[in-house]
């Protein structure tokens, strides 16, 4: 385990130790003293396992593609933007567009999300354990958004594809997205998913998918298009 | 882009007046990285001896000595007693005894050559110079100024020059210590400033910030309360912004109807903040906290 103090450290430089720690293949680092600095933890492509005692600020966590991330704190805006592979924990609240065009891995908010959780999301899974805010899910492409509590308004507006599940309330639906009953099989897996996540309870979650009718693109990556 | 930020402790009126200058400008210098272009703000509640504290500008038209002499002219012919006046550079701080009307003197000041008028309070003044925070602090002294609550600024101009004039706050002329900060833009604001000018309202500047500030006013002219007023700016006021505003006794908060300007809140019994940013929270409650951040078309107000 090495750990590092960010107050003594600039953003640059935190960032490039953590890169060449996780190089190193050191099994723990512990970023102390975040103080809801900005870009902390970012574009990082190796696994790893990195804890952050404290909030972060705009971008944290973001561009990554395999480390596994655990916040104990708030987050500023779009935490986990772009994340290809790997895991984030917020233990609680993040600001507007959490997981923005994620592509793969898992986001989870212990607390609270802003404005356009999971905006343009093209994979992965987006997990909010209390509500999350206006336009969430919009542009989703992919992958799924599961929200234990309630939904602000114009949930999943212009999805064009994946799944927005919410447990509690729905401000309204954006535009072309519909209601879907999940299957008694879909429930029980999302229980199971909350479990891993230590969330207590079992909502009685609805689905939310796109209606299609603004749905004028195909949803094949480039190389599954070489498939057919 | 801008960031805008915001500090009230509730019961400072009975336990002590608290280092609003001060705490601003940290809150304002970790957010410099939103607006280099001016910096500005409003500390309210001040404990003063006089019934007015006149904030005055002299722009490059004249020496500002002879501005500021004329402004001081002006006071007295309106019938102010001067208490004191402290000029530094091309800034006029000024308290006086009044018991006239107000926007009569200030109609006059601003009749006066080369007086910009930045505010008139009972208890509160603006303050705002180009550069960052920490310069600012550096030229006008502000962290030595204590009160109940205030807001501040840094502007990254998007829609109209870069001056003393268009740096925010901006005082919601003519009435005492009413003043916004505000982070976004305006794009009904063409429409709505001529309709003002119609009315007769003379802009002082091109900001569309300045608009806010007067249709508040305008709202409380007509008597409605200040949540009210921030209620109706929601829907009548069209773009993307997130502002503050700061009142003799009051702050508050609105938010478009696309959450798209950044805005968290800390709250607890004897403090509540604002501020586009965590990181600006951080500056001054140095513990990690609860914060919320307010989402779309959301207004709120707290007393002091």
């Amino acid at each position: 385990m090495v750990s590092l103090d960010a107050s003594e450290l600039t953003t640059r430089e935190l960032n490039k130790q953590i890169k060449a720690l996780a190089e190193e293949g050191v099994d723990e680092i512990v970023i102390t003293n975040p103080a809801a600095r900005h870009n902390l933890a970012v574009g990082i492509r190796r696994p790893c396992n990195i804890k952050i005692e404290g909030s972060v600020g705009y971008y944290a966590a973001s561009q990554l593609d395999g480390p596994e991330i655990s916040i104990d704190g708030n987050a500023g805006w779009a935490l986990g933007e772009n994340l290809m592979s790997g895991k984030i924990s917020l233990s609680r609240s993040a600001g507007a567009s959490v997981a923005a065009s994620m592509r793969g891995g898992e986001v989870f908010v212990g607390g609270n999300a802003g404005a356009r959780a999971g905006i343009s999301m093209k994979g992965g899974t987006l997990l909010v354990a209390g509500d999350s805010g206006f336009l969430t899910g919009f542009m989703m492409q992919k992958g799924r958004i599961i929200v234990c509590g309630s939904i602000g308004e114009a949930a999943g507006d212009s999805m064009y594809e994946g799944t927005i599940y919410v447990g509690g309330e729905v401000g309204s639906l954006g535009a072309d997205s519909r209601y879907e009953e999940p299957g008694e099989d879909e429930l029980i897996e999302l229980w199971a998913e909350l479990e891993q996540n230590g969330v207590a309870g079992r909502p009685r979650f609805r689905k939310i998918v796109s209606e299609k009718k603004l749905y004028h693109y195909d949803t094949l990556e480039r190389f599954e298009r070489t498939l057919i | 882009m801008c960031g805008i930020a915001g500090i009230m402790y509730k019961d400072s009126r009975s336990t002590g007046l608290a280092p609003i200058g001060e705490e601003l400008i940290k809150m304002l210098e970790t957010m410099v990285h939103r607006g280099h272009d001016s910096a500005g703000v409003t500390v309210a509640g001040e404990s003063l001896d006089s019934d007015l504290l006149i904030r005055i500008w002299a722009d490059e038209s004249a020496p500002a000595e002879e501005t500021i002499a004329r402004a001081k002219e002006t006071v007295m012919s309106a019938g102010g007693a001067i208490v004191s006046a402290e000029a530094r550079d091309s800034y006029l701080r000024l308290t006086a005894n009044y018991e006239g009307d107000v926007p009569r003197l200030a109609e006059a000041l601003l009749q006066t050559p080369g007086v910009v008028l930045h505010s008139i309070g009972e208890v509160s003044e603006v303050i705002k110079d180009v550069g960052t925070p920490v310069v600012m602090d550096e030229r006008h002294g502000i962290s030595r100024l204590s009160g109940t609550h205030g807001v501040g600024h840094v502007r990254m101009a998007t829609e109209s020059r870069v001056d003393i004039s268009h740096a925010h706050p901006f005082w919601a002329y003519p009435f005492t210590d009413v003043t916004v900060v505000h982070n976004g833009q305006l794009t009904n604001y063409h429409g709505m400033k001529r309709d003002f000018e119609s009315r007769g309202h003379h802009f002082q500047t091109e900001n569309d910030s300045e608009l806010i500030a007067v249709y508040l006013a305008d709202k409380l002219a007509g008597g409605v309360s200040l949540d009210t007023a921030l209620e109706a700016s929601v829907d009548d006021l069209d773009g993307t912004f997130t502002y503050l505003v700061s009142t003799r006794d009051g702050m508050g908060y609105a938010k478009d109807r696309w959450a798209a300007k950044p805005l968290v809140l800390m709250e607890t019994d004897s403090v509540v903040a604002l501020a586009s940013e965590e990181v600006a929270l951080r500056s001054v409650f140095t513990d990690e906290l609860e914060r919320t951040e307010p989402q779309e078309h959301e207004v709120m107000t707290w007393s002091a």
